[in-house]
């Protein structure tokens, strides 16, 4: 997939599987990898500055913990603030993916 | 270096913010990675190989610095030496060359330093000590708080270098083996110019102090040295004397030949006189100083100059007015060859 896509929807993928429930940085890139099939082939150093501007804006919040393995995660949650981010984002998705999709059944025809 | 820790520095060594804030960010890459390796390991890749496919996964480090420089801001220093290393990479890709003429160059300071301390051995502190017996170098100047551990530190580099070179030499080359045989830093080499540097940089202080040693010791000697022409200078001076009262004695005959033959004498001791530390070892510490000593001379030379023409000339009356003004000119002299000296 268009790495280009990928970035303006970074954001609100992230936002989107952390409400879920709250994730380190290497969940949230093994499970977009899972969940979409491998489709996204990305950097994964791209997820992390994500991440932190969306943590200095507030919508999420990064908290270290100790594993009982002995190593360190940075587990991310949504914020309050976040999680009306994601409302809005998602609607703005929405729409953006109905008009998309309008412009190329005209082109294409229904699928 | 670990792979991952100098892909961890590429990628962090720049970005700005407070430490804490870099120490977090960059456990969190290092947290990534070590994930990412142990799926790769987990799916039967070598340790190696399951690094660099992680690593390859996360992006290029200039990429992802560039991107967490614009979420963190960056720091200037660190762009500084960013950029200097990048031409370091850039200009220093035979490194070997470099490091070997580094190596060459210490090398060749060390070999002219070990050369030089051997001449000053060999040849110069000997010299300097056969001058201390002799008396040239007072000893008792040297026994001055301040100045009395050069001698010795003399003494200590001839005992040292003449008695344990061997050993010293077989000591350097045992490390040296020693060295080269147990360490296996990569910094190696740097450890190795750094060894080197610091034996350049003793071997310098060693012959500084040395040619600073004698070099001291001589100038502190040098007014006594001086006063060692005093006996000369007074036996010119009476030497002139004497020439200029046979002259007198001539002229009254008068005997010309006599005459002119001693005024010569007179002229001959009073070259002597200018000559050296003659005219130095007259003077004290209260006025006439030796400039003025030296105009006093000349003078005096200028008038038995005269005095001779006048001989030549068979001249009785002139002969003996220039004899007059040669003994006033002469007289500070005669005068300061009979004070104390210093």
């Amino acid at each position: 997939m268009d790495t280009e896509l990928l970035k303006g929807t970074l954001s609100l993928l992230i936002l989107s599987l952390l409400s879920r429930k709250a994730m380190y940085g290497y969940q949230i890139a093994a499970t977009v990898h899972a969940d979409t099939d491998g489709a996204f082939q990305w950097r994964e150093g791209s997820l992390y500055p994500a991440l932190h501007k969306l943590e200095q804006a507030k919508l999420i919040a990064g908290e270290w913990e100790d594993t009982d393995a002995g190593r360190k995660r940075r587990y991310y949650r949504l914020t309050a603030k976040g999680r009306a981010a994601l409302t809005e984002k998602t609607a703005a998705w929405a729409e953006l993916c109905r008009a998309v999709n309008r412009v190329l059944e005209v082109s294409n025809g229904p699928a | 270096m670990d792979p991952l820790e100098r892909y961890l520095d590429q990628v962090c060594r720049s970005i700005g913010g407070p430490r804490p804030l870099r120490d977090h960010v960059r456990q969190e890459l290092r947290e990534h990675l070590h994930d990412a390796a142990a799926r790769h390991r987990a799916a039967g890749l070598s340790d190696e190989a399951a690094v660099a496919q992680a690593l390859a996964e996360f992006g290029h480090p200039e990429q992802v610095r560039s991107e967490l420089e614009a979420t963190h801001g960056h720091r200037a220093m660190a762009v500084v030496i960013d950029t200097a290393l990048r031409w370091k990479e850039g200009t220093m890709r035979a490194k070997w060359l470099w490091a070997t003429g580094a190596h060459l160059g210490l090398a060749l300071v060390i070999a002219l330093e070990a050369a030089f301390i051997t001449f000053l051995v060999v040849f110069i502190v000997p010299r300097f000590h056969k001058l201390m017996r002799d008396g040239i170098i007072d000893p008792a100047v040297l026994d001055e708080h301040g100045v009395s551990w050069m001698p010795a530190y003399l003494n200590s580099l001839s005992t040292v270098a003449g008695g344990y070179t061997t050993w010293l030499v077989l000591g350097a080359a045992v490390l040296w083996g020693l060295f080269e045989w147990r360490v296996k830093s990569e910094n190696k080499s740097l450890m190795r110019l750094a060894v080197m540097g610091g034996a350049a940089v003793k071997l310098l202080a060693v012959i500084v102090l040395a040619t600073g040693s004698m070099l001291v010791s001589m100038m502190l000697a040098a007014p006594a040295t001086g006063q060692m022409a005093r006996p000369f200078a007074a036996e010119q001076v009476k030497a002139v004397d004497t020439a200029a009262e046979a002259v007198e004695s001539a002229v009254a005959k008068p005997d010309w030949a006599a005459a002119t033959e001693q005024a010569d004498r007179a002229s001959a001791a009073l070259t002597r006189l200018t000559a050296g530390p003659a005219l130095a070892s007259l003077t004290g510490w209260e006025p006439p100083t030796t400039d003025d000593l030296r105009a006093r001379v000349k003078e005096a030379q200028d008038h038995l100059r005269a005095v001779r023409q006048a001989l030549d000339a068979k001249g009785t009356d002139r002969a003996t007015a220039e004899l007059a003004e040669f003994r006033k000119a002469f007289a500070p002299v005669r005068e300061a060859a009979r004070r104390e000296g210093r």
